[in-house]
This record gives C-alpha cells, sequence and structure tokens, in this order.
C-alpha cells in the first residue's frame, strides 16, 4: 500500500469521524465472476436517484450481466468525501462531478476519457456541458444533466398587486432611466404595516415580504449580474479576473439591494443558509425569485399559490446566464471499467437519459431526451421554455479549473462580507481575486 | 531462564490486542501526520517531499495563530463558565432535593446527544429571521452572522452541552468528601460558606484538576458545534477555532501538509498547557481524604 493511500485512508477516516458520515463502499466482487458485474453509480440528488433506478432496471434488462447499485451520497459532504475516496481508490465505479473537482480528477489522470471511449454519442450531448467539461482537448464524463439557464420565478398575485411585469425587468448600474427592476423590486417588498419599499415611511426592520433573492449565490445571482453587466469571472487559463469595473459594478448593484434598498433578505440570513431565499419564495414571502431547474420540483412541490416563470432580468449587454451542467464520470482504475463504459454509455444515450426528464427530476443534458423534460412540466401546467434558449442565447463560462474547490473556500468568506456590508465591494473583490488565485496556485 | 522467556511471552500475547490497538489507532495516525507535515499532498497528485516548507508557509500565513487566539479566547469563554456552572448544578443535584435525579438526566441530555445535531437546532434557534430565540424576544439580533456576538454565542451553546458533564463529575467528588469532615467543621462553629471555601472546594481539587484538564483539551479541539453553527469560520472568520482552521485546510483548500503542520502545533499547545495545569495542580491537590 502505497503511503498516499493509507495517508488517504486515514485523513478519510478523520473526515468520517468529524462529519459523522459513512460511505457505502463499492462492491467489493471481482472485476469477473460467474455471476453479473455490480457497477456502482455515485449522485447526490435523490429525486434523479429515483430516475436512475428506473432508468437502471431497464438497463439491467437489456444487460442481464450487469446490474447497478445506486450510492447516494448528501451534497454537503459530496466533496469531501469524493477526493479522498477517489484518491484512496475506493471511489464507485461511475461518479457525477461538477466543475469544483472535474479538472483536478482529470488533471490526475483519475477519470475514463469519455471523449475518446464514446466519441460516437458525444455529438448528442447539449454543447454548453460538452464545452464545461472539455479539458486537454477531451471530454471526461457523460454529462448527465444541466440547470439549463437561469430563469425568475414569480409569484402572480404579488406582480399583479405591484402592477409589475416580469418579463421585461432590466437593471442597470448607472442609470436610473433605463433600470425598470429596482423600482419594481421596491413595489413588491412590503413592511409589516403594508408600506412598499418606495414609500418615505417604509420600515426595512420589520420586513414581511420581500422583493428579490440577491445573495451570494454563484449560479442563480452574483455570475448572471457580472455576465449581463459585460464582465468576467475567470479568463482562459482559469485565473480570477473579477476585480474588474463591470463585475465592481455588478456586486454593488447587488449590495444596494441587500443593504441600502432593503428589496432583498439581509446577508445574515442568506450567506449561512443557500436554502434560505427558496425557503421565503415557497412560503409566500418573496416576489421573485431568480434560480434555476434545480429548485423547480421543489417550489412546484411546495407553493401553494400561483407562480410563473420569466427570463431572467436583464441586464445592460442584455441577459447573460451562466449554465451550469453536471457530468458522470468513470473510474479509470476500476477493475469493472469495461461494464462502467457500459453504464456511462446508456447514461449518455437518449433511452438512458430520458427517464431523469419524465420524471421531471432535472433536465437531461442529452439534446435528444430533454423534450421528456419539458413535456412533463407542461403536462403539470408549467412552462419551462425560458430555462432553454427561449430565456436568451447569452452565456457566461460556468467556473473552471483544476483547484476551483481551494477557490471558492478561499473567497465565500471575503463575499459574505461584502454583501454583509462589512467591506467595500471594490477592495473586497480584489482581495477575494488575490485569495482565489493564491489558492489554486 | 526459560521460565522468565516464557512468562515475557505471555505477558506479550495477553497484551498484544491492547498493543495492537494502540499502534493502529494511535501510534499510526501520529506517524502519518508527521509524515504528511514533511510533504505536499493535494489528495489527488502524488505527493512531495518539501521538508520544513510547510512549516514556514504556516508560520508566515497568519490563519493559524488568529485560529489559536480564537481557540485561546473560546476556552477563557468556556472553560470558567462550565466549571462554575458545572459545580453549581452539582452542589444542588447533591443536596438530594425532591426531583433532583430527573434533573440530573435533563442536565446530561445535551453532552450525551450528538454535537452536529444540536448545532445545527441551534442554529435555528439562533437564526436572525424567523430564529427562536428572536422571536421569543421579540427583536432582530444577528447571534452567528455579527462578528462580534458570533463567538459568545458558540461559546453559549458550548457552555450549555458541557455543564451537565462537569456536573456529574463534581457530584462524585462531592460524594466522596466525608460527611465526618464537614461535620467536625459545622462543631468548630463554621457557616455555610467557609465550609464551601475551606472544605469543599480544596478537597474537591483533584476533580477541578480531571475536570479543567480534559475541558481545557476539548474545547482546544472543539470542532462539531462551530462547523454546524458558523461554517467556514463564521464572520470575519471570528469563529475560526484550530480545528476548524485544520478541517477546512485539509478538505476544502486540500492543503494536507499544512493541515498537517497546524495538528501538530495544537498538539504542542495542549501538551504545553497540560504541564502548566498538572504542575500548578500538584502542588495543591491531595488525593488523601481519610485524614
Amino acid at each position: 500500500m502505497k503511503i498516499t493511500h493509507l495517508a488517504a485512508a486515514v485523513t478519510a477516516a478523520i473526515a468520517l469521524a468529524v462529519t459523522g458520515c459513512s460511505p457505502v463502499a463499492p462492491a467489493d466482487e471481482p472485476a469477473q465472476g460467474d455471476g453479473p458485474t455490480t457497477v456502482t453509480v455515485r449522485l447526490w440528488d435523490q429525486q434523479v436517484a429515483a430516475a436512475y433506478e428506473k432508468s437502471f432496471a431497464e438497463f439491467e434488462r437489456r444487460n442481464p450481466d450487469i446490474t447497478v447499485k445506486l450510492n447516494v451520497v448528501p451534497y454537503s459532504n459530496y466533496f469531501t468525501q469524493l477526493p479522498l475516496d477517489v484518491s484512496s481508490g475506493t471511489v464507485d465505479d461511475v461518479f457525477w462531478v461538477n466543475t469544483t473537482y472535474f479538472g483536478a480528477f482529470a488533471d490526475s489522470g483519475r477519470l475514463i476519457d469519455v471523449g475518446k471511449e464514446l466519441a460516437d454519442l458525444v455529438p448528442g450531448f447539449v454543447p454548453a456541458a460538452v464545452e464545461q467539461y472539455t479539458r486537454n482537448s477531451t471530454l471526461w464524463g457523460v454529462p448527465a444533466l444541466t440547470d439549463g439557464r437561469i430563469a425568475l420565478y414569480y409569484n402572480k398575485a404579488m406582480v399583479a398587486e405591484a402592477d409589475v411585469d416580469p418579463n421585461n425587468l432590466t437593471w442597470h448600474p448607472t442609470d436610473p432611466a433605463a433600470d425598470t427592476f429596482l423600482p419594481a423590486a421596491r413595489r413588491l417588498t412590503k413592511d409589516s404595516a403594508g408600506r412598499t419599499a418606495d414609500q418615505p415611511d417604509f420600515d426595512p426592520k420589520s420586513i414581511v415580504q420581500y422583493g428579490f433573492n440577491a445573495g451570494r449565490d454563484l449560479q442563480a445571482i452574483y455570475y448572471n449580474f457580472v455576465g449581463s453587466n459585460g464582465g468576467r469571472f475567470q479568463d482562459e487559463d482559469d485565473a480570477f479576473v473579477f476585480a474588474n469595473p463591470q463585475a465592481e459594478q455588478a456586486f454593488t448593484y447587488l449590495v444596494g439591494l441587500i443593504n441600502t434598498a432593503h428589496v432583498a433578505p439581509p446577508a445574515a440570513d442568506t450567506n449561512s443558509n443557500g436554502d434560505f431565499s427558496r425557503d421565503q419564495f415557497i412560503q409566500g414571502k418573496m416576489a421573485l425569485f431568480q434560480s434555476g431547474t434545480y429548485n423547480l420540483k421543489n417550489i412546484a412541490d411546495g407553493a401553494r399559490f400561483e407562480w410563473g416563470i420569466a427570463p431572467m432580468i436583464a441586464g445592460p449587454v442584455g441577459r447573460v446566464s451562466v449554465v451550469n451542467s453536471v457530468i458522470a464520470a468513470g473510474h479509470e482504475a476500476s477493475p469493472r471499467r469495461e461494464a462502467a463504459l457500459r453504464v456511462l454509455r446508456w447514461l449518455g444515450s437518449q433511452e438512458g437519459a430520458r427517464f431523469v426528464g419524465a420524471e421531471g427530476a432535472a433536465l437531461p443534458a442529452v439534446t435528444a431526451a430533454q423534450q421528456a423534460f419539458y413535456d412533463y412540466w407542461h403536462s403539470r401546467g408549467v412552462d419551462t421554455r425560458f430555462f432553454g434558449p427561449e430565456g436568451g442565447t447569452l452565456t457566461i463560462p460556468a467556473p473552471s479549473g483544476p483547484k476551483y474547490g481551494a477557490a471558492d473556500a478561499a473567497m465565500e468568506p471575503i463575499f459574505n462580507e461584502i454583501f454583509a456590508g462589512r467591506i467595500a465591494v471594490g477592495p473586497g473583490l480584489q482581495e477575494a481575486q488575490d485569495a482565489a488565485n493564491a489558492a489554486v496556485r | 531462564m526459560r521460565g522468565w522467556r516464557g512468562r515475557t511471552a505471555t505477558a506479550y500475547l495477553l497484551l498484544a490486542p491492547s498493543l495492537f490497538g494502540v499502534a493502529v489507532f494511535l501510534v499510526l495516525p501520529i506517524l502519518v501526520v508527521l509524515w504528511l507535515a514533511l510533504h505536499r499532498w493535494d489528495i489527488l497528485t502524488p505527493s512531495t517531499f518539501v521538508g520544513l516548507a510547510n512549516v514556514v508557509e504556516v508560520a508566515r500565513d497568519g490563519r493559524f495563530l488568529h485560529s489559536l487566539v480564537v481557540t485561546a479566547v473560546f476556552v477563557a469563554f468556556t472553560i470558567p463558565a462550565q466549571t462554575v456552572l458545572g459545580l453549581a448544578a452539582a452542589l444542588l443535584i447533591n443536596r438530594g432535593l425532591r426531583g433532583s435525579a430527573i434533573y440530573q438526566v435533563v442536565l446530561v441530555l445535551p453532552w450525551i446527544c450528538a454535537p452536529l445535531a444540536l448545532g445545527v437546532v441551534w442554529r435555528w434557534i439562533l437564526a436572525p429571521t424567523d430564529g427562536a430565540l428572536n422571536t421569543l424576544l421579540g427583536t432582530r439580533i444577528e447571534w452567528l452572522a455579527d462578528p462580534a456576538l458570533a463567538l459568545p454565542s458558540v461559546a453559549a451553546v458550548s457552555v450549555w452541552t458541557q455543564v451537565g458533564y462537569v456536573a456529574l463529575f463534581f457530584v462524585a467528588g462531592l460524594r466522596a468528601i466525608p460527611p465526618a469532615v464537614h461535620e467536625a467543621a459545622v462543631l468548630d462553629g463554621a457557616g455555610p460558606w467557609q465550609r464551601f471555601w475551606r472544605i469543599t472546594l480544596p478537597l474537591l481539587r483533584p476533580t477541578t484538576f480531571f475536570v479543567l484538564v480534559t475541558g481545557v483539551i476539548a474545547s482546544f479541539q472543539t470542532f462539531d458545534a462551530v462547523y454546524a453553527l458558523t461554517p467556514k469560520g463564521g464572520p470575519q472568520l471570528s469563529t475560526d477555532v484550530v480545528a476548524g482552521r485544520i478541517y477546512y485546510e485539509a478538505f476544502e483548500s486540500r492543503a494536507v501538509g499544512n493541515a498537517a503542520v497546524m495538528a501538530l502545533g495544537l498538539f504542542v499547545v495542549l501538551v504545553v498547557v497540560t504541564v502548566v495545569q498538572q504542575r500548578w495542580f500538584a502542588r495543591r491537590t491531595t488525593y488523601d481524604l481519610s485524614t
């Protein structure tokens, strides 16, 4: 046993001990035997896992020599455990990865080269997902699902009462005449006496209804605001470059929504609870909630009021959305590599991927399978077209880089302070950028 | 000679299970941490030997020192409070009032529960909007988000969890004091306060020593509740305790070598603190209550 494997095992044990979790070990049967080969698949989403159960039942019917066992690990612990298991060689045969770690896994030779092994499937994947997970000119996993574009959930009664058209909202950092969003958000924010945030006696200490979900939310909020103002977050070499004037304007605008205009929840609530705004919206305490398909099922199941979906809020350069996807990656050193490849091929096929969409759990990243998702939500009376091209076509690249996780850990506490208003935006962004770049070196 | 060898072999055989446990679960992890401290390793790529470079890096980066200071303040908050409150609770329990057995169980419950789960519950209680405490007080205080309040709030939760544990030991200590000593003091005209200060407290020193040593070590190593209440070191790193810093360094920044150096640093600090405590109490403590 290599000492790094021993160290990984010890550190994994420490991580498990402190976080109180226990992994499901991958199947320990030999690669070849009399019975069917068991391939394990690790993911973090319970709703997709339910869809996968049905998908793999069909796969096993067609491939009686393979059984698939799911290993659902909670997201809160997923990316603490995954690198340790990859390093110690105890990871599942197939596992979900997002941009936080994919670069590091790819660079260290831990992933099956899907671009080479399943080259025939690649044209069928959503191009943004292929672009996001292509590194060193090859694709490192089968795009499992995509969040599509970011859109704007709205409470129909609230926007009607405030006479707000959620389909035509534009923010502008410097031109109040061009900014239709802030006045609308003010009319949608109410205190306990029923006064809206555009009235002189409005009490920001007794808000009972928020207008919008500004906060430290990478995917739903600040990446899109930076992109919609013509700013960038990372350059082509994955270096962080967000201390630029466009990004500073975007962050200043967002921080103003929270701490000056009081149309969004305080950072004290949202910094430590990423679901706070979603829960406020579902509870009927927030009028506009900008988010992605990943919250669609929660809202559809939880909201007890009429709601709709509009395109995301436009900025000076239009509606620029981050489009994030997730891949199912194969463990290069798996003793069941060939069986794992067959499972990956199934997940990348229209037949295999359609189960995810048909359950409405998530938007498949296999283009031909996406219609099942739209059909499911159409049957439930939900118009999901703004998560697709009708919501806009401009995009800002999703986070990338082999050590993005380390950079994020360095940036997050500083962003928390920026959104709390305890650090000025300009110096704060510079400090966060320096910390992020130092973390990836 | 053969008999002596045979007895030695038998002794080692009998000790083998314990020795195995000590070797695998104590010595081996320490050796791995020492090895890690001398290497640069990001968990995924092969490690490289860097000598003392990690030590230099940790010394230059102020975060470890900052976390040590935060931890020292945390210890200064929690240890006196939990010791005094634990002793007070033990004195009440020891009076044998009606229902004291139930009170004893209730007091110990927080210590039995998983700190992470308790942390999550307290996070709900202390939430700024819709939190139980603010709703009860009819105000909006950012208990865990205000850098000035976060550490005292976390320390208060920690004290709440530990008071029962401390009280249990003090109850045992109080019951070990021979009643004759108190009776003699009463005959000599000593009042309740005099008996407490001159008899009870001095005779509780062995218990106090144990409670302080284990309490200080546990507080220096505190992680779960702080992690649950204020993840990522809290606002402005105001609750960035050293065990948390080690965790974030190893599992978020994937700088395992630096984390190992920090773990060794914490080990040295704990040894020094424990030795100082031991020497201070050694001159002031008697374990013999028979005379």
